[in-house]
């Protein structure tokens, strides 16, 4: 069974339709890259699986549980959100971390909320604590900054922030993990520390959708490619079939803007 | 929108100043009949004061003593209610007055047509006199009314100094207070101030900030008195008191106390 | 008088004023600064209703001069017939309170809102993917990002409060200024001496000081991050 189901999920801001009928499903451990000019709908569509937007039309369904029903409106609840946030986690183009914590307390903050609010925590405080914390000094480990925990965000590089907030997304263990252009918002030379761990993540089958310009890393890490123009998804296959052999006159523009440039 | 915003707002305004209008009539009314039930149901005089030697001023251990204050004490215990004393800012004597946060304004009060229209106030029972101050090294020019002519004078906004002043038609500055006329004439920023003779004597002269300034000409003699509310019926209360005061030696004796026996009225 | 002789009783009535002074100032800070984050919540509503009617409120306390809504929340319950604050300092101070708490408050809301408005979109937005509900997001993370960023005009608006204070004389609250006057007029044995007046600068300078420093060290103590 897929481990995400989106079925004819539409948006509209206003008059401008930015989502139509989008449909596609996502198996356990794949990798499915977003690609597309801006303006596209990659970005909304994220938006939508974090619930930061509210699509207007379709079903979003993880592990077979519906997560969003427009026809249903027991779905579209404020106090199920935040449970159903927790299926996904997103790294954003910005980073987004939070300045007045360390790299580690950044990556401790939520799930410290989180175990506040159950019953035990009160006479288990300690020993949560502390598995948090190693917890979340692993996952920095794992992402290269076991010397950098005590820093602050503002201490830190543009690829160095962006690997703490993918630390961050991953302490909660989501099923589903989203990048909104990680590298987008860093220096050219700092692309490939942040491209390195997404890539690492994806050789230990970590399920990922990921918004993305860079055409190159795309067809390597992906498994899954969607290819989205106007809203639309104008094309949806493996890596080869979308970068090597693409169907569309759109597609085959939109590409060799890329390796032309 | 924002003219209909600015036309509700307008709306709203006018409707708090009409019921603020409304409100002091009718509260006037009603309690013009029963002032003096109004005072014994609480058990308080709010007597408004300010610190003015030696009317209304403070002893060493904090209380209020002074001819007023004395007097005050007397009439409250006649009503079976304690005085209670408030300073206050004079020129909101009247506000504090109709607004009730005061009961009466009892602080050698001279009787201006502007204080008699808007209290309800006692017959007199002192006389005072406007008198000018000048700095000392001048005085001898200025020992009559023909030789004030030129000069530019400091008053109390309000007071009945600068009311003297404005009826021969001389130069007046407008001052908050009299102690700060006082000032204008020691800065020299006025040539010379008007103030109360009361006042005079006890501010001028010898070991003040004032030692080079004197008193000359009084301009006139005027009287004193206690202001209530309008319509209170504790205006005829106190002016009983008064009489039965001034026939048992009350009065004369604290006259005497507090050195205003020469500006009592007879 | 000697100067000499002066200078205690001048002092002791100064400080009396001063404790007046401090009160109002203390009490209008713990009730503002609580008071102004209600408000600006309330001009930053999304049901315009009460986001036009707070924004009408502080186009109001804000336009018009302390002074005058000093004058107006004292006296105007007595005139209207009804004197809920009593003739006594007690009843002064109270009604000076609320004048102040409410004038400051409103300030405030409009320090705070641009505080608010200041933290970027995306902080909250990573908060809610964290699974945070409002008001962890609210506490954990944009309040002190928030605080950071109001601290140094809060510190401008709680220096003017302190000069500000003085206008409560206008409804006879003796603070420090009175006391200072009371001087010229006549009080305690000394009459026509204007020193004290001018002296009560140095309260004022003094007290500005220590909250310059202090409020100098929390603006140092938040530059740990940006």
């Amino acid at each position: 069974m897929a481990i995400l189901e989106v079925q004819h999920v539409s948006k509209s801001f206003g008059n401008k339709e930015v989502l139509k009928d989008i449909s596609f499903s996502l198996e356990k451990g794949q990798v499915l890259s977003l690609i597309g000019s801006s303006g596209s709908g990659k970005t909304t569509l994220l938006r939508c699986l974090n619930f930061l937007e509210r699509p207007d039309g379709g079903v979003i369904r993880v592990n077979g549980e519906t997560l969003f029903d427009a026809g249903d409106a027991v779905t579209g609840q404020e106090s199920e959100i935040r449970k159903k946030r927790l299926h996904f986690g997103l790294v954003f183009q910005s980073f987004n971390l939070f300045p007045q914590y360390t790299a580690l307390q950044n990556v401790m903050l939520a799930k410290e909320l989180l175990e506040k609010e159950k019953p035990d925590y009160k006479w288990r405080k300690k020993e949560i604590h502390a598995q948090i914390e190693a917890e979340a000094k692993e996952l920095l480990d794992q992402m290269g900054l076991s010397d950098r925990m005590d820093n602050y965000p503002h201490q830190l590089s543009g690829g160095q922030c962006q690997r703490v907030a993918i630390a961050r997304a991953l302490a909660l263990k989501p099923d589903i993990l989203c990048f909104d252009e990680p590298t987008s918002a860093l220096d050219p030379e700092l692309t490939g520390e942040v491209l390195k761990v997404i890539k690492s993540l994806a050789d230990q089958e970590t399920t990922m959708i990921i918004v993305t310009h860079e055409m190159a890393f795309a067809r390597d890490v992906s498994s899954q490619v969607i290819f989205m123009d106007d809203g639309h998804i104008m094309e949806q296959g493996t890596p080869e079939e979308v970068f090597i052999n693409p169907k569309k006159e759109r597609t085959k523009q939109f590409l060799s803007r890329y390796t032309e440039g | 929108m924002k003219r209909k915003l600015l036309s509700v707002v307008l709306c709203a305004g006018l409707v708090v100043s009409v019921m603020a209008g409304c409100g002091s009539k009718s509260g006037g009314d009603s309690e013009a009949a029963s002032d003096m039930d109004y005072v014994k149901e609480k058990g308080t005089l709010v007597v408004g004061i300010t610190n003015f030697e030696p009317m209304d001023y403070k002893d060493e251990n904090g209380e209020w003593i002074g001819f007023d204050a004395d007097l005050a004490k007397e009439f409250a215990d006649s009503l079976g209610v304690e005085a209670e004393f408030v300073e206050i800012d004079w020129d909101n004597k009247i506000l504090e007055l109709e607004g009730q946060t005061v009961d009466c304004i009892w602080n050698g009060m001279t009787l201006t047509p502007e204080v008699t229209s808007a209290m309800e106030c006692t017959d007199s029972y002192l006389a005072n006199a406007q008198v000018v101050v000048v700095p000392a090294d001048v005085a001898d020019q200025y020992q009559d009314e023909e030789s004030l002519a030129d000069l530019n004078f400091a008053a109390e906004a309000g007071s009945a100094g600068e009311a003297e002043l404005e009826a021969r038609e001389l130069n007046v500055t407008p001052v908050t207070a009299q102690a700060d006329a006082l000032m204008e004439v020691a800065a020299g920023t006025s040539d010379a101030a008007v103030i109360d003779l009361l006042m005079a004597a006890a501010m001028i002269g010898e070991g003040t900030s004032y030692a080079d300034l004197t008193y000359t000409v009084s301009l006139n003699s005027e009287e004193y008195g206690v202001g209530f509310r309008k319509g209170s019926d504790l205006t005829a209360e106190l002016n009983d008191f008064f009489a039965k005061a001034y026939e048992d030696g009350t009065i004369q004796e604290l006259a005497e106390k507090y050195g205003v026996h020469d500006m009592l009225v007879k | 008088m000697e100067f000499s002789e002066q200078l205690p009783i001048v002092v002791q009535a100064l400080n009396q004023g001063f404790l007046q002074t401090l009160k109002l100032f203390f009490v209008t800070l713990l009730g503002a600064i609580p008071l102004g984050l209600i408000i600006s919540f309330g001009s930053m509503s999304r049901f315009r209703p009460l986001s036009y009617l707070t924004k009408i409120v502080v186009w109001i306390i804000r336009g018009t001069p302390l002074m005058i809504q000093l004058l107006i929340i004292y006296f105007m319950p007595g005139l209207m017939g009804n004197n809920i604050w009593g003739g006594g300092e007690s009843g002064r101070f109270l009604a000076a309170s609320v004048a102040f708490v409410f004038n400051y408050a409103c300030y405030f809301s409009e320090i705070y809102r641009g505080g608010i408005q200041g933290v970027p979109k995306g902080q909250e937005e990573a908060g809610l993917v964290l699974g945070m509900t409002k008001s962890q997001i609210f506490f954990k993370i944009t309040l002190l990002q928030m605080i950071k960023r109001i601290v140094p005009p809060m510190s401008n608006e709680i220096i003017t409060l302190v000069k500000d204070t003085s206008l409560a004389r206008i409804i006879a609250l003796q603070e420090v200024i009175w006391a200072g006057q009371s001087f010229m007029k006549g009080n305690q044995g000394i009459a026509g001496v204007i020193w004290p007046l001018f002296f009560t600068a140095v309260y004022y300078l003094i007290f500005n000081g220590i909250l310059t420093v202090l409020l100098g060290r929390l603006e140092k103590k938040l530059e740990y991050f940006r």
